[in-house]
């Protein structure tokens, strides 16, 4: 149980940390209005979509959850593309992609502290499966920040094609998704690397946040990879310039 | 970084808790494979057990002993257990038998049967050590790490530190220019902005300091002339006259007014040549033809008090230095020897090159200063013997004290000595070359 929890909290919330973190140090002047933008729609949505959650998965043939957080992911995408392209909304936009994935995240994590089966078993477990996790997941987040502070000052470069992986990413969740709802071919098997680096090892779940990464991934998934990194990476061009002038 | 306190807080509690968090998930993990594995063990052994009860006379190690006894008849034992009942209280108790001390645990279900189930200590403490160990290895194992980690980030917190440290260290004694550090962190700010603050105060006063003694200087020079015009006038004016002057008050107002002269021309070369204002125009010279330029330029005076010069020793000597400078050094030792020698005195310029250094020697048979007077004469308006010198020679107390900045400014060396000859001073002079 209690691991099960540490893996749960951390496979859900690194990635929110991680892209909060990349964002936050864009933003990191404005750091309170953006906590502010990125808070109102994050917990409207994720109070929509949490309390209607057994509605939306009977809907589309029983894959109507799948495709409702394959949309937040692409969406998330989009509007981190168009907020590193403008420099006017790029802070509200770069909210909006924030709350998105938290509400994914935030509405994966609710359903499993709520689910009937836990009131079966240990709280105090659940507790510090929560702390494990939480405190993990945050650890990291801090550091990524001073990280990233770092880099945006000496190599910009970095940023940009950090905050690409991690836009991509999500492009890369959707696209799993799509996947198993058959609703996007998948193609042959591009590798396979479960033995070398497991999906659930910790280094496993840090990549997995940082840049989508999949032990057997397939050709759309790889194709869609590549289009959607060069896609950021081009729309990221003038992110030194859109970042000085909001600073 | 833009506040050290919160750098060095956020980053260490985001480190402490993420290798603490990660190796208590480690210890968890470990410690519940050796539980697993205790178990297992535990399942074989029963199972073993079990086995034995359906085959009489089997003599397999278990590693637990076992009784059963039937209105106080022995019906079962395993191999390890005695013939005896390892326990007689209910319940679990520690008894020594096969050389061993075991942990036993006696159950009477029925009042005709009892079952006593025995294990040896040392393999009860043997696996809860596993399962100890297991959990304690992945935090002891963490700590070198945290350790490192804390080091670097430490480190890198005192990092404006210690560039701002550095980049007073690198200042040379005239470098009044701000301290310029970029991403200076809120606990720094304030202590960079006061040390600018101070260096342009410094630079300030310098600069006035500067100007004002020779903006002094340059305006007494003028009316110093017009009263030395005046004075040379009135003198003659009163020779033609006749007027009697027999106190010659006359000669000694003009002798002050050449003092007063010479004095702020002093005062103006030693500004010129304080190291601290001097710009330097180093260039190739020859110090051996800039000696006999002030030689030449002295003469009149020598040939006037009939006293003898020499120059000896290289006849050119190439060395980096600033002419002016150079020439005024020069200048400043042949005329204190000619003024500070008698009559008919010897003066004696030398040259050599010694250790890499270009060395001059100025030397006079003239009466010479005590050894405890050397380090004094160095020093701004010092005279030997005050204003009342033996020698009766107007002087300012500046002449060595210019020499000794000139020497500075080239990174040189003066020292004064007894001349070689019965009396007199002797000054060697080292430049590097």
């Amino acid at each position: 149980m209690l691991i099960n929890t540490v893996l749960m909290f951390l496979r859900e919330l690194l990635p929110l940390f991680l892209l909060l973190a990349t964002l936050l140090v864009w933003h990191r002047n404005h750091w309170r209005r953006f906590i502010l933008l990125f808070s109102l729609p994050a917990i409207l949505m994720l109070t929509l979509f949490s309390s209607n959650m057994l509605w939306i998965s009977e809907q589309l043939d029983g894959f109507g959850l799948e495709l409702l957080y394959s949309l937040l992911y692409t969406g998330c995408f989009a509007l981190l593309c168009v907020a590193a392209a403008k420099r006017n909304a790029a802070m509200l936009l770069s909210a909006f992609a924030c709350a998105c994935l938290l509400s994914i995240n935030g509405s994966n994590l609710l359903l499993y502290i709520w689910l009937p089966t836990q009131g079966n078993t240990d709280p105090s477990a659940l507790l510090l499966g929560m702390a494990l996790g939480v405190g993990i997941g945050s650890s990291i987040a801090v550091l990524w920040y001073y990280l990233l502070t770092e880099l945006k000052q000496w190599r910009m470069l970095s940023y940009r094609l950090l905050l690409s992986l991690l836009g991509v990413r999500q492009l890369m969740m959707a696209s799993a998704l799509l996947i198993q709802s058959d609703w996007l071919p998948a193609g042959p098997q591009l590798w396979q690397t479960e033995q070398w680096l497991p999906e659930q090892s910790e280094l496993g779940f840090f990549l997995q946040a940082l840049l989508g990464y999949e032990a057997t991934p397939v050709l759309s998934q790889g194709l869609i990879y590549i289009a959607g990194l060069g896609l950021l990476l081009w729309c990221s061009r003038n992110l030194k310039n859109n970042i000085r002038s909001a600073q | 970084m833009r506040s050290l306190r919160r750098y060095l807080v956020t980053v260490l509690i985001a480190l402490f808790t993420l290798i603490s968090f990660l190796a208590a998930l480690q210890s968890y993990r470990q410690s519940a494979g050796r539980a697993e594995a205790l178990f297992d063990q535990d399942l074989q052994v029963l199972a073993s057990s079990l086995a034995q009860q359906y085959q009489a006379g089997s003599q397999q190690e278990l590693g637990l002993a076992l009784q059963v006894w039937q209105n106080n008849q022995l019906v079962y034992r395993s191999p390890l257990a005695p013939d005896t009942a390892m326990a007689e209280s209910a319940g679990f108790t520690e008894h020594n038998f096969a050389g061993k001390r075991w942990r036993v645990f006696r159950q009477t279900p029925t009042a005709l049967l009892t079952v006593i189930v025995a294990q040896p200590l040392q393999q009860r403490q043997q696996l809860a050590d596993e399962v100890i160990t297991a959990s304690i290895y992945p935090v002891v194992l963490s700590l070198p790490l945290q350790a490192l980690l804390i080091w670097l980030v430490v480190s890198k917190a005192l990092s404006p530190i210690k560039r701002f440290s550095a980049q007073l260290a690198s200042k040379k004694a005239n470098d009044l220019t701000p301290v310029e550090l970029e991403q200076v962190p809120a606990e720094l700010d304030q202590m960079l902005k006061t040390t600018n603050l101070l260096f342009a105060r410094l630079a300030d006063a310098f600069e006035r300091e500067k100007r004002f003694a020779s903006d002094v200087a340059h305006e007494l020079r003028t009316p110093l002339s017009v009263l030395q015009v005046n004075l040379h006038n009135a003198s003659q004016q009163w020779q033609q006259s006749g007027i009697a002057d027999p106190q010659d008050s006359m000669l000694a107002l003009q002798a002050g007014v050449e003092r007063m002269s010479a004095l702020i021309e002093q005062i103006m070369l030693l500004n010129r040549t304080n190291p601290e204002h001097f710009q330097a125009r180093t260039e190739q010279l020859d110090l051996a033809g800039l000696c006999r330029q002030v030689v030449a330029d002295w003469y009149p005076q020598i040939e006037k008090k009939q006293q003898q010069i020499e120059l000896l020793g290289l006849e050119h000597l190439s060395l980096k230095g600033d002419a002016f400078a150079l020439r005024l050094l020069v200048s400043n030792l042949v005329g204190n020897a000619s003024k500070y020698t008698q009559g008919g005195g010897a003066i004696q310029l030398e040259l050599l090159t010694q250790a890499g250094k270009a060395v001059l020697i100025v030397q006079d048979n003239g009466p010479g200063i005590q050894p405890e007077e050397y380090s004094r004469v160095f020093d701004r308006f010092y005279r030997v013997g005050g204003d009342r010198h033996q020698s009766g020679t107007l002087g300012s107390g500046l002449g060595l004290a210019i020499v000794r900045d000139i020497v500075n400014l080239h990174q040189g060396q003066v020292r004064l000595g007894a001349a070689d000859s019965a009396s007199g001073l002797k000054v060697t002079v080292e430049l590097p070359l």
